[in-house]
Formats: structure tokens, C-alpha cells, sequence
């Protein structure tokens, strides 16, 4: 009889404990709250400024083909090597400009317009969108940690002269552990990240040095003039027309008037690497167009970077999920435990000479925009920059509510653990992720939670 | 894991010239990289020998941290236990040594700020009182800092409180060698933190026989003859650097708390070149420790036809 009670009561709490402890609310649903214009640039200030917007935005969503020549593929330039065919085919959640959607387009990519793409094991159609670099060349200890394109036009109905041009070697990279992947990052709210002044950045780079969780970051400098760079995962990039070039060229496969020639892997011979019948358009293949209006005579690069700094930031909820209760508690716990130190709830950008939104505003961006060491568990031994393989770029976390895959590498959709992996050996965040699992009460954790799905 | 570690470290000078591609695998036993350890890493501590105790050198052993540095010798707390270890020295001067956690338990955290290289503050009392001041309008002051000895060395002591969390925190600071070696005490109970804090009286804490340290020492006239080091690669990240002088006014003992290897190995060439005035303790030369930032924190400017 007392046996039986038991069991139950082990039965009982086994059943209870998964609805008492905390949880992760999930993609916040409901309408998208991004993707669009920045408020002064929806009200035309300056004249014209929306038309450049809404034009970038096509531009965004334009799918590259080889020579541009097919219906719906206008875009010119795709290859010889890419990972994707479209900036918003990956840059697609909750809306344009946004992170890795649900359903992964480079399932599709591999076979699209007849390439003849084995796809790699590490990319599946529920999962994440993925770049992937191998952090070593093979047998070495030379540090690679270039991207390595998924894909190559070779079978393609616009690529008829590229015959040979062969993937990278993903089953080998993976039996030896050299491959880490990178996921989109999200655009949204960049022209004012943008535009927040070094001495902003540098006097809350002050203000954190007193903070009680062992929380000391740094900057990633731009190596020719030692400003503070901001863009990618580690902070290698100092503006978004950078860091729409590299993606462009890295990505897509289109030279640019940044990035102008054709790219072949990192550890590929820089002669013999992309043979001549797979570089099938003159260089660059996104460049200045003369004798056309004035829109169009934006390169697609210039007009990426447009896009980006006119996006407006994510739009948090202030009631889902969770209630307004729960989310304000979340918010001040959030505070309390340090977390606040790296994911800087705001900032304030300059006078702005593009247009009003982005002057002396109020970014609510959780990000300090340092570098910080996170440890063994996330590393990913590339270094860019002043980044080592384990100092990462604090990730802005507005619109975190409607993202669904977390970290650099897009290793989990789930809050919790992404805030789990925060703790590893090196890393900074280990005071304030321990006080959170350790020290906060169950509803208190909920609260977090429901804070950062608010966002 | 191990193993193949010690492989992957032999095998690459020999394989380091051969063609690289990688679209094919190479030819001969796969190269596996170990999985959890950072191999390419950003500017990081270093040292001019192995044998000089380096603040970032404590180690966990027999339920006690050791730091010979500081000459500390600190028993755990019962039940509280380092998962993981903290991140390296930063380029403002600041170290974790210890991060002690247990589900429900108060946590400790100590961590030492370089004095030399801190924005804020010149003393460990300095810190603290800094700490209240900026300390952010969610939490409430408990206790304002007031200064008290724990075994034998006077600390400060502040305590604050997170009303919404329920978290308390009190931070006691001492200073040591020109740093402010501070416990953080955070948790719900401040009965239990109350008995760590009374059994940090049996710490042993302090270096009676380091070198003096002087802020700012190999600066000025001091400096007897000096050669600029030429970085090339990665110029603007800060760069601080401790150093011991022997007495006779040479550079014993180089630290570097952040620099890529190739900076380090510039700035000690540069270095162990300086010549010093022997600093006098009662007239007689003694060995100092100081600091120097280079890089992009270096405060001097050299202007345009310097």
C-alpha cells in the first residue's frame, strides 16, 4: 500500500514539475513588429527618402541569378560560389530584414535553376539558416575561419560554361571538428546602431566598470583608423555599407565595388581556384549604374545599406507574453541580476544628417556593442579583428521575441538555453547566468523570460 | 582528447607548407581538432617568465583558492563550488579569480581591479565608494560604505539590496599590490552571508615581501632612457602591462594583462631596453612594480612631425 502511495506521488510530481518550472514562451505571434521604415522616413523627411527606402527594400528581396536573365532572378551575379540567392531569403523573420524564417531556403538553393548541390548535413529545412567556416585549414593549425560557400552554380541553366567547381569538403570538416556555423543576423533598427557615437559607446564602457558580476568587455577597432567597428557577430564590421558588400560578395557570389572580385574559398589556389568558365560576368558585378534615374543609379550595395539604416527597430509588446505584470517584473529582474551590464538597454545616437529618426534617439537595443569573452562553450575559434575564437559582439536583443533561433550559430530555439550557454569556462557571463538559474525563484525566471519574448 | 591535442601540435609546422584545399581531404591521418578549447585567441595575458606569480595565476585545490600573488590562501565556503572558471584579465585591469555557485546558496565572486589601470578609482576604499555612487536607482543602499578590518587588513565594506530580485549584495574590498581584491557576496539569506563574511577573518591575505608598487612610476623623470616600441598589427586596442624594476633601474619582470603575442613580444624588446632611476625605500634601492598602458590606450599622444 505505502509502495503504491509512493509511486504515485512519484508519478504525481514527475507529471507537475514540467508545469512549474519556468519555460520558454516561444516566437511571439501575432503581427510582425518590424520591417518597417523608420517614422520620419514613412513621413518623406527628407523629400524623397521613402522612395529611396521602398526601392532598397525590392532590391532586399531581389533573387540573383547568373547573368539576370531569368524571370522573377533579375538580380545579376549569383556565384560562382553562394550560400544563398536573396538578402531577404535569409534576412526573412519575422519580416524583411530579420533573421533565419522556419523554413530554410537553402534546402532549395542547392538544386535551384539545375545546380547539382549536395546538401550539407548541418542544413535542414526546419533549421536555421547557415554559413559555414572552417575555423583551421585542414591539418593545420594555420587559423582559416573564412566562410566556406555551401554551394556552386556548376548544373545551373545560366552557368552552362562552369562544369567543374566542386563543394567544400563539409564531411571531412565535420569528422574533424573543423566547422562552426553563423546565422543572419537581424537588420532591424541598424541606422541607429549606426549612428551612436564612439564617446557614447566609450562612456558606457565607463559606467559598466563598476558593475559586481565580473563584467569587463572591449572594443573591436577598426584596424585602419582605430574606431570602434559594430556589425557581424564578433563587431568586425564598421558600417552596414562593409557589411553589406562582404554579405553580398560572401553570400550571394556578387563582386561589388567593395568586395570586386570574384571569391573563391579561403584555402583555394587565388589563381586556379575558380576556373575562367565559372567567372562568367565582367567585374564588378554590382556597381554604379550611369545615364539612369537617380534611384537607379545606386549600386544594389549602397542601396543593402540603405535598407538596413532605414529599418525601424523592432516594436516590443508590452503585454505578451505574460501579461504587463510579469513582463515589467522581468524587465527589473532582467536589471537586477547584471544582465543589463552587456545588453545595455539603450543608447543614444547622434545628430543625424540622413534623416530625423535616426538623430539623438533612443536605440533600445540590450547591447553595449563590446566584445566580450564567452567562453569555451560558445567559442568558435575564428578571430576577426580584435575578436578572438571566443569574444563575441554582445547581441543586440530587441525583436528577441520574434526571432526563432538563438546564438551565433543558431544552435537552439530555446531561451533557456541559450541563456544556459552563456556559462562555460572563460566566459564573462557566468556570474549573471548563475544568478538566474541559481538564485531567482521559479515565477522570477518566467518573468525574465517573458521579458526578453516581450522584446 | 588529450592526445590528439599534443598531435595536432606536432603534426601542423610539418603540414603548415602544403597545398591547401579544401574541397578534397587531405591526404594521411585526419588532424581532429579538440572540441571546448580555445585555440585562436584575441589579445590575452602573458608574461616574461614562468616563474614570477601573476595575479590571474590562483588555482583551486583542496577545497581552498591559493593566488601567490596576492598572497592569498582562502578557504571555500562549504557547499559552494567553481563550475567555471572566469574570463582572462581585461584591458581596463580587471580580473575574476574566483566565481564559487550553488543552486539556493549565496554566491561569492572575487575579483581584482589593476588600481593602476582603473577609470574610477586610486585606493580599494576609492572603488567602493564609487560603486555607491553609480550604483542604479533599482537597488537600495543597506549599508553605505564603511571601512572595518577582516583578518588583520582593513577592507571596506557596502551592502545594497535588489527589492525586487529579493537579492542582496554586500562587496567587501581590500587592497593588495595596487589592486582592489573585492568579494561579492550575493543571495537571499544574509544570515549564511553573514557567516561568510565572519569566516573571511581566517583568510590569509597579503605579499609582505612583493615589491612596493607606485602608480605611474616609469613615467616622467624616472624614466632614465626609453625606446618606443613600433606595433604593427592591431594598434589600437589597449595594452596594460605591469612591470617589476629591478634595483637597478632594469626591467625584471614584464606582464601583459591583454596583447596578441606579436605586440607582446614588440613592447618587452622595447622594455627590457628602458633604464630607470633605482627607486629608493629609505634611501636604499628597492624593487617597484608599476604600470604602463600602450597601444590604444596609451595616454600620450605623439603629435604629427614629432
Amino acid at each position: 500500500m505505502s509502495r503504491r502511495i509512493v509511486l504515485i506521488a512519484v508519478l504525481v510530481s514527475l507529471l507537475t514539475i514540467p508545469l512549474i518550472a519556468q519555460s520558454d514562451p516561444g516566437v511571439r505571434g501575432g503581427a510582425a513588429g518590424a520591417g518597417n521604415a523608420l517614422s520620419s522616413v514613412l513621413a518623406n523627411n527628407p523629400a524623397t527618402i521613402l522612395n529611396f527606402f521602398n526601392d532598397a527594400k525590392d532590391r532586399f528581396r531581389e533573387v540573383d541569378s547568373v547573368a539576370g536573365a531569368l524571370s522573377g532572378e533579375e538580380g545579376v551575379g549569383l556565384g560562382p560560389r553562394y550560400n544563398s540567392r536573396s538578402c531577404a531569403a535569409c534576412h526573412a523573420q519575422p519580416a524583411v530584414g530579420g533573421s533565419s524564417p522556419f523554413q530554410n531556403p537553402q534546402v532549395g538553393d542547392a538544386t535551384a535553376d539545375g545546380a547539382r548541390n549536395t546538401v550539407p548535413s548541418f542544413i535542414t529545412i526546419n533549421g536555421p539558416v547557415r554559413e559555414a567556416r572552417f575555423p583551421f585549414f585542414f591539418n593545420t593549425n594555420n587559423p582559416n575561419g573564412g566562410v566556406e560557400d555551401l554551394y556552386t552554380i556548376v548544373g545551373r541553366v545560366d552557368a552552362s560554361t562552369c562544369t567543374s567547381l566542386s563543394q567544400p569538403d563539409f564531411n571531412f570538416a565535420i569528422a574533424t571538428n573543423d566547422i562552426i556555423f553563423r546565422i543572419p543576423t537581424p537588420t532591424f533598427g541598424s541606422g541607429l546602431i549606426e549612428n551612436i557615437d564612439d564617446a557614447t559607446l566609450l562612456a558606457n564602457f565607463n559606467n559598466q566598470q563598476s558593475n559586481n558580476f565580473g563584467v569587463s568587455g572591449s572594443f573591436n577597432r577598426n584596424g585602419n583608423d582605430g574606431t570602434i567597428a559594430r556589425f557581424g557577430w564578433k563587431a568586425q564590421n564598421k558600417s552596414l555599407e562593409i557589411f553589406a558588400g562582404e554579405a553580398y560578395n560572401v553570400e550571394q557570389g556578387v563582386s561589388n565595388e567593395l568586395f570586386t572580385q570574384e571569391r573563391p574559398l579561403p584555402g583555394e589556389d587565388r589563381n586556379t581556384g575558380l576556373p575562367s568558365t565559372c567567372r562568367v560576368n565582367a567585374t564588378p558585378e554590382d556597381h554604379t549604374n550611369f545615364n539612369t534615374t537617380a534611384i537607379g543609379t545606386l549600386s544594389d550595395t549602397v542601396q543593402f545599406a540603405m535598407f538596413m539604416r532605414l529599418l525601424a527597430p523592432p516594436t516590443p509588446s508590452t503585454t505578451t507574453p505574460g501579461g504587463s505584470t510579469s513582463i515589467n517584473n522581468g524587465r527589473n529582474l532582467f536589471n537586477a541580476i547584471g544582465c543589463n551590464t552587456c545588453h545595455t538597454p539603450s543608447l543614444t545616437t547622434s545628430r543625424s544628417a540622413v534623416t530625423p529618426s535616426l538623430g539623438q534617439a533612443t536605440a533600445n537595443l540590450f547591447s553595449d556593442l563590446e566584445i566580450h569573452h564567452m567562453g569555451t562553450g560558445l567559442n568558435d575559434n575564428v578571430g576577426q579583428g580584435d575578436a578572438g575564437g571566443d569574444q563575441f559582439r554582445t547581441a543586440p536583443l530587441w525583436g528577441l521575441g520574434q526571432r526563432i533561433f538563438f546564438l551565433h550559430d543558431g544552435r537552439t530555439s530555446n531561451l533557456i538555453t541559450a541563456i544556459q550557454a552563456h556559462n562555460s569556462s572563460g566566459s564573462e557571463a557566468n556570474t549573471s547566468s548563475a544568478l538566474f538559474f541559481n538564485n531567482l525563484t521559479t515565477s522570477q525566471k518566467q518573468d525574465v523570460l517573458n521579458f526578453l519574448r516581450s522584446l | 582528447m588529450r592526445r590528439t591535442f599534443i598531435v595536432f601540435l606536432f603534426a601542423a609546422p610539418l603540414l603548415a607548407q602544403q597545398s591547401i584545399v579544401e574541397t578534397a581531404p587531405p591526404k594521411g591521418p585526419a588532424l581532429v581538432y579538440p572540441k571546448d578549447v580555445i585555440l585562436v585567441k584575441g589579445a590575452e595575458p602573458s608574461a616574461s617568465d614562468a616563474k614570477t606569480p601573476l595575479p590571474e595565476g590562483g588555482r583551486i585545490a583542496d577545497d581552498a583558492y591559493r593566488n601567490d600573488y596576492f598572497g592569498m590562501t582562502y578557504a571555500l565556503p562549504r557547499g559552494l563550488k567553481q563550475p567555471f572558471a572566469g574570463p582572462p584579465p581585461s584591458d581596463s585591469g580587471s580580473y575574476v579569480l574566483v566565481q564559487l555557485q550553488a543552486p539556493d546558496k549565496p554566491a561569492v565572486l572575487i575579483t581584482a581591479q589593476d588600481l593602476f589601470f582603473s577609470a574610477s578609482a586610486k585606493t580599494a576604499a576609492d572603488l567602493v565608494s564609487y560603486k555607491k555612487e553609480t550604483l542604479p536607482s533599482y537597488y537600495d543602499v543597506e549599508r553605505p560604505p564603511a571601512e572595518l578590518e577582516i583578518a588583520g587588513r582593513p577592507f571596506a565594506r557596502f551592502d545594497y539590496v535588489s527589492p525586487v530580485a529579493g537579492l542582496h549584495w554586500f562587496v567587501l574590498a581590500t587592497e593588495v599590490r595596487c589592486h582592489a581584491v573585492q568579494f561579492v557576496l550575493t543571495g537571499r539569506d544574509t544570515k549564511a552571508m553573514e557567516t561568510i563574511v565572519g569566516d573571511l577573518a581566517a583568510m590569509k591575505i597579503g605579499n609582505a615581501g612583493a615589491p612596493a608598487c607606485v602608480r605611474d612610476y616609469a613615467a616622467g623623470t624616472n624614466v632614465l632612457y626609453r625606446v618606443e616600441p613600433v606595433l604593427t598589427e592591431h594598434k589600437f586596442n589597449r595594452i596594460p602591462v605591469r612591470i617589476v624594476i629591478d634595483t637597478k633601474g632594469r626591467v625584471k619582470h614584464i606582464h601583459f594583462l591583454a596583447a596578441f603575442p606579436q605586440q607582446a613580444a614588440i613592447i618587452t624588446d622595447a622594455l627590457l631596453q628602458w633604464r630607470f632611476k633605482p627607486y629608493l625605500v629609505n634611501g636604499e634601492p628597492a624593487e617597484v612594480e608599476t604600470g604602463l598602458m600602450f597601444g590604444g590606450g596609451a595616454t600620450t599622444v605623439v603629435k604629427a612631425g614629432d
